[in-house]
């Protein structure tokens, strides 16, 4: 009878175990990567600083102030903002935009999708640059067109203009990235159907409202979702293109206000803080979201 | 024959990913495996670029003077001071010595005194009779509670930079400007709308609105402050709310400034209206000149420079904005060579001739000053002697107490001004409001854990 080798019988318990090792690094990392700054941000958020070596129980003492907080709820209402602009302004344009390059009648559609998708691939910082020059209050692309109706606008010098900017910067960044998930949808839409509709009389706008929009429903919960999370965390556009948020914090947002608070005034206790309610604003709204979009109904 | 337990074709999906294990096996091996290299290591956090650059040319010198030592520059750039707080604040990972910028250094000042990160270098400058060497009040920005924790880059006094061919062509000679009464009369006559459409063309000066520089300037030039040496907030006194009052009037009242264009005053908006003509005078420390010089090269000889006008005849010329420090972390494991590298970075003559030439940057160690450079005359202002200017100025400059709600209260501050000069709330109620938040802030603190 023939025996296997040593180097095989090493491999004998490899069906038992290796399963718990492929998935294994995951786990690694996750509990030290997040479960750990999960849990040690949770227990934060009910103590404060003091100094570099020890800190202090306060209990819910940072989450009374935080709501207090008139900064915090000037950084809420910019984030809002700019979550209101993204999903009314940039989604609208991404859906146009995947329509148009889903049509048979555009030409050079490879030049365009890469055109449009092609802002995404510039980082946050170098995005924020390149705008600050665009809203460049003299010499600006902006200010270049807009100068003629006798006004020199200060985009990110007044506080009414500065959000309006940064959801404009936002468009311009985003929209080509959420084309592409809006076109991949369309194009999984079967012919069929529009020719079902084309036999029952529906006009484009009528297989738009009632064959477009229904098979597309995932797919826009999706971008909803994502998009909203994604504006909610917004920090780095408004931080460089508002040199910190000002003037008169109006270009603060939440995830900007922890990062001064956490890093800037030593106060990791309250940063953790906004970091919870951040995470418990996302979370609802995203539930929501879902619930409203029929996600989670039974098809 | 020995074997090991594993081969390539028996290995979970065969040869790459056995390839693969191996080389992250070898490369952990020379990660956790490397070691220090022989010698003294001191390492040296620094966020300028310029910074950098000088020390980065004459650590070389240090090292063969030194034998030995080995000097490891790391240049982190804006997030230097977030790195050096997370390294404090897990006690480890800091550098020997390290740079901090101004507005930084508040942070790293909260909680007890002792436990501080950076060591008090008090003892060292006196044992060795350093501090009547350097500008005294250079050293309150960087002490807090009697200690001194970090050395004085720089001095950064400030000067009146001018459009001497507008003011002229407006009738005004600024060097007969003495007091800033002078300077709203010679505003006044320069901030003109040249070609009759009703809009101002030219401003008689650019301020900074959105944040504390030029308000904070103009205060400390008038000997008040944010902080006194105490501690106590005294941002709501008297001398604040008229200096704020006068400040907005600038804007409002006298309509001779302009909000700064972009987001500060090195912004490429605020140079473009400077080129047009539209900015006649800027309140300018002396690395301002620096950048001045390599941004906008091509407006060579249309600056000149004049003290500060002084709030009463006879008053302080000039204040101070902006500095960096050199402290040595207490996580420092070669206290007495981090501190031989620190007095060769900061005290050394020809470096700090060097420091200048290429900043314009003058330097805290008084015996420096006589070095021919500073009297040489400087282009960029039409040959008028820069250097001796500022210098002559140094001995002037005001006091700037440090504290660790810095951060917190120029945050405010920033929010304050803005709603002053927007006439949304009057200066005293904004100031009023604002040093109660901040007192509110630190009585808070104090609650939680007594006085430190």
């Amino acid at each position: 009878m023939k025996t296997k080798p040593t180097t095989y019988r090493f491999w004998n318990q490899q069906q038992k175990i290796a399963p718990y090792l492929f998935i294994a690094p995951f786990y690694i990392l996750f509990v030290v990567f997040m479960g750990y700054p999960l849990i040690s941000s949770l227990v934060m958020s009910l103590y404060e600083m003091r100094g570099f070596q020890s800190r202090i129980f306060v209990g819910i003492g940072n989450f009374v102030d935080l709501f207090r907080d008139p900064i915090f709820w000037k950084s809420l209402r910019n984030t809002a903002y700019f979550a209101a602009g993204t999903l009314t302004l940039q989604l609208p344009i991404a859906l146009l935009l995947a329509i148009l390059l889903n049509s048979k009648f555009v030409r050079g559609k490879n030049i365009l999708r890469l055109a449009f998708f092609a802002p995404v691939l510039v980082a946050g910082v170098f995005v924020a640059i390149i705008f600050n020059l665009v809203y460049d209050q003299r010499a600006g692309l902006v200010n270049e067109e807009f100068i003629f109706f006798g006004k020199e606008i200060g985009w990110l010098n007044e506080e009414n203009y500065v959000m309006p900017a940064v959801i404009l910067t936002g468009v311009w960044q985003w929209a080509g990235f959420n084309m592409i998930y809006f076109l991949a949808g369309l194009q999984g839409i079967r012919q069929e159907l529009y020719e079902a509709a084309a036999v029952d009389g529906a006009n484009w706008w009528q297989a738009f409202l009632h064959v477009t929009l229904p098979s597309l429903r995932p797919v826009i919960a999706f971008v909803f979702v994502v998009s909203m999370i994604g504006s909610l965390q917004l920090f780095d556009l408004p931080y460089i293109l508002t040199n910190g948020g000002e003037p008169a914090d109006a270009g603060s947002t939440i995830v900007m206000y922890l990062y001064k608070n956490g890093f800037q005034f030593m106060r990791l206790g309250y940063a953790a803080t906004i970091g919870w309610v951040l995470f418990f604003i996302i979370a609802v709204i995203s539930i929501v979201q879902l619930k409203l979009l029929g996600i989670f109904r039974d098809e | 024959m020995f074997r090991l337990p594993i081969d390539a074709e028996s290995f979970p999906l065969g040869k790459g990913p056995m390839v693969m294990l191996v080389l992250f096996l070898v490369s952990t091996l020379f990660i956790f495996g490397r070691s220090e290299e022989a010698g003294e290591n001191l390492e040296f956090w620094i966020f300028a670029n310029t910074h950098y650059e000088e020390y980065q040319a004459r650590v070389p010198i240090f090292e063969a003077q030194n034998p030995g030592v080995n000097v490891q520059l790391i240049n982190f750039g804006n997030t230097m001071h977030d790195k050096l707080l997370a390294a404090m604040l897990s006690n480890f990972g800091a550098p020997d010595l390290v740079e901090v910028e101004i507005t930084s250094i508040g942070r790293f000042l909260k909680g007890a005194i002792d436990e501080v990160g950076f060591v008090d270098l008090r003892p060292r400058l006196e044992s060795e009779g350093w501090m009547e060497k350097l500008v005294v009040s250079r050293f309150t920005p960087w002490s807090y509670r009697g200690k001194i924790f970090g050395i004085p880059h720089d001095l950064h006094p400030v000067v009146l930079l001018y459009r001497d061919d507008l003011f002229k062509a407006a009738g005004v000679e600024m060097t007969e400007v003495e007091t800033w009464d002078d300077f709203i009369v010679a505003g006044k006559k320069a901030t003109r709308d040249l070609d009759g459409d009703g809009e101002i063309d030219q401003y008689a000066i650019v301020l900074d609105r959105r944040t504390e520089s030029d308000y904070f300037s103009l205060l400390l030039q008038q000997g008040g402050g944010f902080f006194d040496e105490e501690g106590n907030v005294i941002i709501d006194s008297e001398l604040a709310i008229e200096t704020l009052e006068f400040f907005t009037a600038l804007f409002n009242e006298h309509e001779i400034a302009t909000p700064v264009y972009g987001t500060w005053h090195g912004d490429p908006s605020n140079f473009a209206a400077m080129q047009d003509g539209k900015i006649l005078s800027i309140l300018s420390p002396d690395w301002y000149v620096g950048i001045l010089k390599s941004q906008v090269p091509q407006m060579s000889g249309k600056w000149k420079a004049i003290p500060m006008p002084a709030w009463h005849p006879g008053g302080r010329r000039t204040t101070t904005r902006g500095g960096t420090m050199i402290g040595m972390t207490t996580q420092c494991t070669n206290p007495d060579k981090a501190w031989e590298l620190l007095k060769f970075t900061y005290f050394d003559r020809p470096g700090l001739v060097n420091r200048y030439e290429t900043t314009r940057i003058i330097p805290p160690l008084k015996s420096a000053w006589d070095a021919p450079i500073f009297k040489e005359p400087d282009p960029y202002l039409g040959g008028q002697p820069l250097g001796d200017l500022f210098i002559e100025l140094a001995p002037d400059l005001p006091p700037r107490y440090q504290n660790p709600y810095w951060s917190e209260g120029a945050d405010l501050l920033n929010d304050a001004i803005f709603a002053a000069v927007t006439e949304k709330q009057t200066p005293r109620a904004a100031l009023t409001e604002l040093a109660e938040k901040v007192r509110a802030l630190i009585a808070k603190d104090q609650g939680r854990w007594g006085e430190l």
